[in-house]
Order: C-alpha cells, then structure tokens, then sequence
C-alpha cells in the first residue's frame, strides 16, 4: 500500500521491474543484463500507460492518501530470443492469479485513517486481465517477417518490430528495436500480422488461465515450479 | 536507484506547489483549431529554425528550434573506443546521449539521468544507427549528446532530426539524413508535432484511438529507422499516422538541407584570388 501519484490522486499504480539474472546468458553476468533489463521494463511502462489495461481506480483505497501500488518483478530464467513476449505472458497470467485482499478503513482517535485487512484469507478482490495486452515480436529477414523468432532468427534479423495487442485488437504499444530500417510498406505488412497473432493468442491464453484455476488443489505439483 | 546526493531538493515531505494550484483544468477543445493556429488533421508542422557548426569544440554540432522546443546536438568523433573490450574490429559503434536540462519542462528534474532520459537515448540510438556508415569506421566510437534546453512537445523527432543534421556537421559518412516527425492521436483527429500540452492531455472516459506515435526517416531511401508508439490506436490509425508521420518528414527535408548548405558555404574556404 502506498502513496498515490501526485497528479493522479484515485488511482493505483504499477511498478515494473526486469531482473535479467546471469543464469540467463553468460553475457548478463555481472552489470550486463541491466541495460536490457532497463530497455525492457521502459517498454512495459509503455505498454500499460492507458486506461484500458487495466482498472487502475480498483486499486484506489482512498483518493490522495493510499492506494495499492502492484510491483511487478521479472526474472530471467533463461534466454531463447523473444522476451518481450514470453514476458507479456507471464504477466498476464500473473496478474490474473494476483489477489488483493479487501481493506476497511475506519478512522481511529485523533482523526487518522486506519487501514484494516479483513480477517479472511479467501475474501479477496480479482483483477480483470482481458484487456491486458500480449506482445508480439515480429523479425524481418530479408523481405519477409517472422514471428517468434529464436536466437539463431535473431541473428540473422535486421530489424523487429515489436507489437502490443489487446484482445480487441487495440495496439497499444509499438516499437522498432535493432539495428537496421525497415520499408513503410512492410512495416504495415508486419503490423497487420502482428495484430492477427496477438488477437489469436488471447482467447486460448484465458481459457488455460480459467481451466488452471478451476483446479484449485486439486493440481498436481512438479516440482518447485508447480 | 542512483539518488541525488549533492543538493538539497528540501525535506522529504515537501511537495510542489503546482499541486495546489486550483486552476481550471485546462480541456483542449479536440475540434477547430489548435492553441497556435494550425490545422487539425492536416500535415502542418511547425516551422524549424536550423543552425548548424555552434560548438565549436565538438567536431559537428547542431541546434533546432520548432515553436518552443530548443535542442541542441554535439558530435565528438570518430575517435578510439573509451572501453578496449568492446572495440569491434569490423565497424564503429555509435554511443548516444539524451538529456533534459532540469529547466526544460514544467516541472523541474533531475541531473540525474533517469529511465526516461535512457530510454530516449536507446530510441535515438535505433533510429540513428541505420543511416551512419559504421563500417567505414573500424575500432571507433562516435558520440552523439543531445541537450534538450526546452521540452514543448515532440522532443524526440527534433532531437532525431538535429542528431542527423549534427551528425552531417561532423564530416560523418551517412547513407541518408535521418528525419524525425510526431502525431498525436485525439479521438477521430490527430494533430502534428503536438506541443507539451496537447501531448500530455490524456481525457479520461473517451473511448479509443488516443495516443502518441513517432517516426524517423530517411527520406532519398523511403526507410523508416524508427517507430515509437505509446496509447491505444487501432491497426488503421496507426499506419495512417505513419504515412502522416512520412509526409511531415518531407515537408521538413528541403529546410534541413538549405541549412546545411550554408552550413558547408560557410566553413569552406573563400576561393582564392590570386
């Protein structure tokens, strides 16, 4: 719980955070991941900086004194080419998973709020994740474009475009990573790829998530990973 | 986080004045004309002033002025990389630096570079590196700075198009200027190198297609070298507001070019008379 944004006084916030750990590449070893670790949670704040995403005044508690501020840590686990849209993935199913328990506030003596957790662990407050978006990275090699490419695809990439869709098939984030130029006309080639694929990733991306859920203690757990 | 440790910004609980400042919020009408008197949807850019050759202690250096927005760019290089491990045998590398001076924008910042200022950086570097013969520059590093001296919107495509000019300045081989050109999505219209104001103004309720897009060109190659886009915008609008982006980039090329005409007129040597 913390302190809302000065200028946006009823709404919570969320904090992004990208750990590229060494275990990932040899070359993230040391201070090597932070720069793309930076590169990728300035994305992600791109990403979600409108009002669709997600309902930000549900994590109001009271205007200009307490809101919920979601901090939202990645960890890289392992590198294969295509982060940004692995990552997308994790975090909307994580924030699908997230509950937030409910808060009365009542005012104590002395005229301060006091913030109270109610008493059980199962009343709680779901976020709506559909208009979460997913991210689609799309390679262009030679003069046509691929999706999920690997690191061997990367390589021989000069330039991605990297899309975020929503459900609707709202793009709200767009971005040219690399090192060459791309042609306007295949930029909206790949544009009306990336938005295909993203629309056709979320509806099978909810119902795994709801089936998931709908298994309660009943899943079996492998390992630390469950 | 990397804090401020030199100054004394007051005490912790301090709070900035414009907060209480109960002023009308400021709605912009998304119909008629915009504050300064151009034309919504229609490709109407602000008109440029454009100097190059002012430090003269960097090899190539740049300033740009659109409406209120003043950036400047110095170019140091081609000269031998600071870091010998990472030198590169084959071709150069190409470090960029954006900053904003803490009296750039309404609300005063910091020296310290923050995750916007990198990321502006990292966005300069993408869209400049396409365009720069890198190859004919082994083992060396060139270093571009911008300095943003007034953010009044659109602050990346200028600092784009002034890095590119700064960049000619210098002597580098390049395959092409790099051009760079804003829009702001609003509703059903969009406006063109929108000013602070009319980039920051988010409605809340409306419904969608609101968002900022930037593009950088090159224009003799038709290339786009970067693409930045932040909001929600269906895939229409956005490949619309990237030929409306292109088209801005040619309205401003004749003018870049004029100005570094001058610019070589001027530091070439008067011819000899004998």
């Amino acid at each position: 719980i913390g302190k809302p944004r000065p200028m946006i006084a009823n709404e919570g916030y969320l904090e992004f955070f990208v750990d590229c750990s060494a275990n990932a590449t040899p070359e993230f070893e040391g201070r090597g991941g932070e720069e793309l670790g930076t590169e990728l949670s300035n994305t992600l704040y791109k990403v979600f900086n409108n009002q669709h995403s997600l309902d930000l005044k549900s994590l109001c508690i009271s205007p200009g004194e307490h809101c919920w501020v979601l901090y939202v840590d990645v960890l890289l686990l392992q590198c294969d080419g295509n982060l940004y849209d692995a990552i997308s993935v994790a975090i909307k199913a994580a924030l699908f998973n997230t509950k937030i328990p409910r808060v009365h506030i009542s005012s104590d003596e002395e005229g301060g709020k006091e913030i109270e957790l109610s008493d059980d662990p199962y009343d709680c407050m779901r976020l709506d994740v559909e208009n979460i978006p997913c991210i689609v990275t799309l390679c262009k090699i030679g003069h046509r474009h691929v999706v999920d490419a690997t690191l061997q695809e990367k390589a021989c990439s000069v330039a991605s475009l990297i899309i975020s869709v929503t459900h609707k098939g709202i793009i709200t984030c767009s971005r040219k990573v690399g090192r060459g130029s791309l042609d306007p006309e295949s930029i909206c080639e790949m544009i009306e790829a990336g938005k295909r694929v993203g629309k056709a990733l979320h509806p099978p991306l909810m119902k795994l998530l709801q089936q998931e859920e709908s298994l309660g203690n009943k899943r079996q757990k492998v390992g630390f990973l469950g | 986080m990397p804090t401020d440790t030199k100054r004394v910004r007051g005490p912790e609980t301090s709070q900035s004045p414009l907060l209480f400042w109960s002023r009308p919020a400021k709605v912009l009408p998304s119909h008629g004309p915009r504050a300064d008197g151009r034309q919504r949807d229609q490709v109407d850019v602000r008109p440029v002033f454009v100097r190059c050759g002012l430090v003269s202690q960097a090899k190539g250096s740049a300033y740009i002025e659109a409406g209120s927005t003043k950036v400047l760019c110095c170019v140091y290089g081609p000269r031998e990389t600071e870091r010998k491990d990472e030198t590169d045998m084959k071709s150069g590398r190409l470090t960029t630096d954006m900053r904003f001076a803490p009296f750039s924008c309404p609300e005063r910042g910091s020296w310290i570079q923050g995750s916007q200022d990198k990321d502006f950086s990292l966005m300069l570097q993408e869209s400049l590196q396409p365009a720069v013969c890198l190859h004919k520059y082994p083992r060396s590093q060139i270093e571009v700075n911008v300095m943003v001296l007034e953010n009044s919107g659109s602050v990346l495509a200028h600092a784009v198009t002034c890095a590119s000019m700064a960049l000619a300045d210098a002597g580098i081989e390049m395959y092409d200027l790099v051009l760079g050109c804003s829009l702001r999505q609003d509703g059903g219209s969009y406006v063109v190198d929108p000013t602070y104001p009319e980039e920051n103004s988010w409605r809340s309720g409306s419904g969608e297609k609101q968002g900022g897009l930037t593009v950088a060109f090159l224009p003799s190659l038709n290339q786009v070298s970067g693409l930045q886009s932040d909001g929600e915008m269906a895939e229409e609008t956005l490949t619309a507001g990237i030929r409306t982006c292109i088209e801005g980039c040619y309205k401003l090329y004749p003018v870049i070019q004029q100005a570094l005409i001058k610019a070589v007129r001027r530091a070439a040597l008067p011819p000899a008379e004998s």
